[in-house]
């Protein structure tokens, strides 16, 4: 039998009501949100909650708009992710570098990461607006545009644009991230590179992004994580529309939940969400953890 | 001494006048007490008017009222979550867009017993009494009823050189096409097609005056039938933004309010309009339109086409939990009365108050005759406004599509016409898709 010390014990008593509090905060909501998706809940007729088993899976999997937003999904998360390591990595070098006024571009680079997301969300909506918006105007005066075009109106564009949105928000920390990186590789390495006639981008290629590599995995793992479940600009920008052109699964899961107040299918959405998000984290850092 | 003196009679003035004012404060909670509490909930709309009316009804009747309110795209779900909660609410508003749901929920009670709330169905409009009834009973007093209204922009048909406002959808079409021509509007037709909660009243008035329906009377979906349906007005929205292109491709990102301002622009000739937006539209201080937007009759649309526009009501309703409690009941009904009937002196003056203040219209006839409200009208409408919006609500439908299952429904809906809007989707499918999920719903509610 385990026999705790004076130690232990105190500790576990320390720790006790944390353990409670995450208990009932996340512990107990976790478990009853899929107790949830295992009855047919509808919140409008409060009378009748049957057990239904996986039928709140199997009824997702089989419904035409779940598979349309995982397109949808893939392909912001994709965008996303993809645009913002890019990004983050250029901005990461440009910094890393001495320059006048390089102290001011890092204190700008935060703006608009301490920018609150609905407050971009509008920004960005305002931007593209069809009729008095900045894109517009700027495009128009350039004499690239004859005329103001409705950019969210346009199912082709509306992802991108949504995630151009996303982008301007979230670089700004994976390039803080990647900085934060950068600067622990040893200058010897540069020099020895260079001793060696490497030029810029071979020593961009054999020095610094191997080094990288654990910043990267950090940035993709947690934009991958942000971007699949992104949900503040689809509900300011574009209620999941035109049409479905912006139906991604956290947009289904909220018109699931709160417009048809269906918690069943809903809970069921949220848990194949979750599942998604924490596959992918894995697989991440399975293939690129291994190689650090 | 003389500052001691002082301070001392400083402090004794101060502990007098916090003691009455104690005094006074516990005279009113004992009156309070003593009157009861209503508890009332409603979306964040006439805020100002609402508790104003509040205090009169507080001073008239001694009881307190508390009033919470929420913004109305999270009305519903915020209102749903309360009652499964138990929350002690006793009145809320409600659209009638919910009423088969709720009724069916529970969370509503009917007020047939109520005799003095019932009496004023002998003056109010039937239509509005209509749509506060499900399966035979009555369900709460009208906060206001509303419609649809076609609107126009008279200086732009007047620079046009169009003399009287289009009476079929195909005059609006050609109307529109001159007036692009003219290079005086780009596109002359406004729409608000964003899929939000107004969608489906913009499409239902587009589709009853193309004499169509989505549901026959025994709630079959006809919404894909080409005779009847809801197929034309949906053809008529694609032609109108990708052939004609006189309604601009932005629509399905235009949200009523932004609607609103676009029209209030000056930069559109025609528009969908709910009635009660023309006073905003023509008040110099909210529109740069101002003076120029009149009322006409919704145009015809096709052979099949009438007048007829989609109409709404709002409503107070009870809940249950007050309606069971015979002191609380009592409290909600006096409180629904004064709010959706007469006040203590006998007056319509919330409805009144509503219409003056903000432009909406009310449900109870003997207003109509009211000096200062046909003075609004004539204001805010222009000579003659008053009678179109009286003939325009002679013509008016409440939306078919209400039932226990709409809130779903619309969802599926909305994402149909906006397929429709954008040319991914043949009008045809798009609504057979519409009438699919309504069939799957009404099947899987019995």
């Amino acid at each position: 039998m385990l026999r705790l010390g004076y130690d232990e014990r105190a500790a576990a008593l320390l720790v006790f009501p944390v353990v409670a509090v995450l208990l009932v905060v996340a512990a107990f909501p976790i478990l009853y949100s899929f107790w949830i998706s295992l009855h047919d809940v509808v919140l409008t007729r409060p009378l009748r909650r049957p057990f239904v088993g996986l039928d709140n899976y199997l009824r997702v999997f089989a419904d035409e708009r779940f598979w349309i937003a995982v397109a949808r999904t893939t392909v912001y998360t994709v965008v996303t992710v993809a645009a913002t390591t890019v990004l983050a990595v250029l901005v990461a070098l440009l910094l890393n570098e001495a320059f006048p006024g390089q102290r001011l571009l890092n204190a700008l680079l935060l703006l608009p990461w301490a920018t609150p997301s609905v407050v971009n969300g509008l920004m960005w909506k305002w931007i593209y607006d069809p009729s008095y918006g900045l894109l517009n105007g700027l495009l128009v005066q350039l004499g690239v545009l004859e005329r103001y075009r409705a950019w969210l109106g346009d199912p082709d564009l509306t992802l991108l644009l949504i995630a151009n949105a996303a982008v301007w928000k979230q670089m700004p920390l994976a390039a803080l991230l990647l900085i934060v990186t950068m600067k622990a590789i040893p200058e010897d390495l540069y020099r020895a590179a260079k001793v060696d006639g490497a030029g810029t981008f071979r020593r961009f290629l054999h020095v610094t992004l191997p080094a990288l590599r654990p910043g990267l995995m950090l940035v993709l793992v947690y934009e991958t994580m942000i971007s699949i479940r992104h949900f503040d600009l689809f509900l300011i920008m574009t209620q999941g529309g035109p049409g479905d052109a912006s139906f991604t699964l956290s947009w289904f899961i909220y018109v699931e939940t709160f417009r048809s107040l269906r918690f069943g299918t809903g809970a069921a959405l949220s848990y194949i969400l979750a599942m998604a998000t924490f596959l992918l984290s894995y697989l991440f850092i399975r293939f690129l953890g291994r190689r650090l | 001494m003389a500052g001691v003196l002082a301070r001392r009679g400083l402090l004794a003035a101060t502990g007098s006048a916090a003691a009455l004012g104690a005094a006074g404060l516990g005279a009113r909670a004992a009156r309070a007490q003593a009157g009861g509490t209503v508890n009332f909930i409603g979306w964040s709309a006439a805020v100002d008017q609402v508790r104003a009316q509040i205090s009169a009804f507080e001073r008239a009747t001694g009881i307190r009222v508390n009033y919470e309110n929420f913004p109305w795209a999270q009305f519903r779900t915020a209102l749903v979550t309360r009652l499964v909660g138990n929350a002690p609410i006793d009145v809320s508003w409600i659209s009638d867009a919910w009423l088969p749901e709720f009724a069916e929920a529970g969370w509503l009670a009917n007020i047939d017993d109520i005799p003095e709330l019932m009496k004023y169905n002998a003056e109010a409009a039937e239509y509005c009494t209509q749509s506060m009834r499900y399966r035979g009973r009555q369900y709460g007093l009208a906060y206001y009823g509303d419609h649809m209204s076609f609107m126009v922009n008279a200086e732009l048909l007047q620079r046009a050189g169009i003399p009287q406002p289009p009476a079929t959808w195909d005059e609006v079409v050609q109307a529109s096409l001159r007036i692009k021509q003219q290079g005086i509007a780009e596109y002359p037709l406004l729409l608000s097609l964003a899929a939000d909660t107004w969608l489906i009243e913009f499409v239902s008035a587009l589709v009853f005056s193309h004499g169509g329906r989505f549901v026959d009377e025994r709630g079959e979906a006809v919404m894909a039938d080409p005779a009847r349906g809801a197929v034309r007005a949906a053809r008529f929205l694609r032609e109108a933004i990708h052939t004609h292109r006189i309604v601009s491709p932005g629509a399905v990102e235009t949200a009523e309010i932004n609607g609103l301002r676009a029209f209030g622009s000056g930069a559109h000739a025609f528009a969908i309009v709910p009635t009660y937006r023309i006073r905003a539209l023509n008040d110099p201080s909210q529109s740069q339109a101002a003076g120029r937007i009149r009322l006409a009759l919704m145009p015809k649309g096709g052979p099949e086409g009438t007048n007829e526009t989609c109409g709404w009501i709002r409503f107070y309703g009870m809940t249950p939990g007050a309606k069971n409690d015979r002191a609380r009941r009592e409290r909600a009904a006096r409180f629904i009365e004064f709010f959706g009937g007469r006040d203590t002196a006998g007056n319509y003056s919330m409805q009144k108050l509503l219409l003056t203040d903000l432009g909406l219209p009310f449900c109870t006839l003997p207003l109509n005759q009211d000096p200062e409200v046909q003075g609004f009208w004539t204001r805010w409408a222009g000579e003659g406004g008053g009678a179109v919006i009286a003939a325009q609500s002679a013509r008016t439908r409440k939306k078919d599509v209400i039932s226990p299952w709409f809130g779903e429904w619309v969802e599926t809906a909305n994402q149909a016409w906006q397929s429709v809007c954008l040319g991914r989707a043949e009008p045809e499918a798009a609504m057979r898709a519409a009438a699919a999920k309504w069939t799957e719903l009404r099947r899987a509610f019995r």
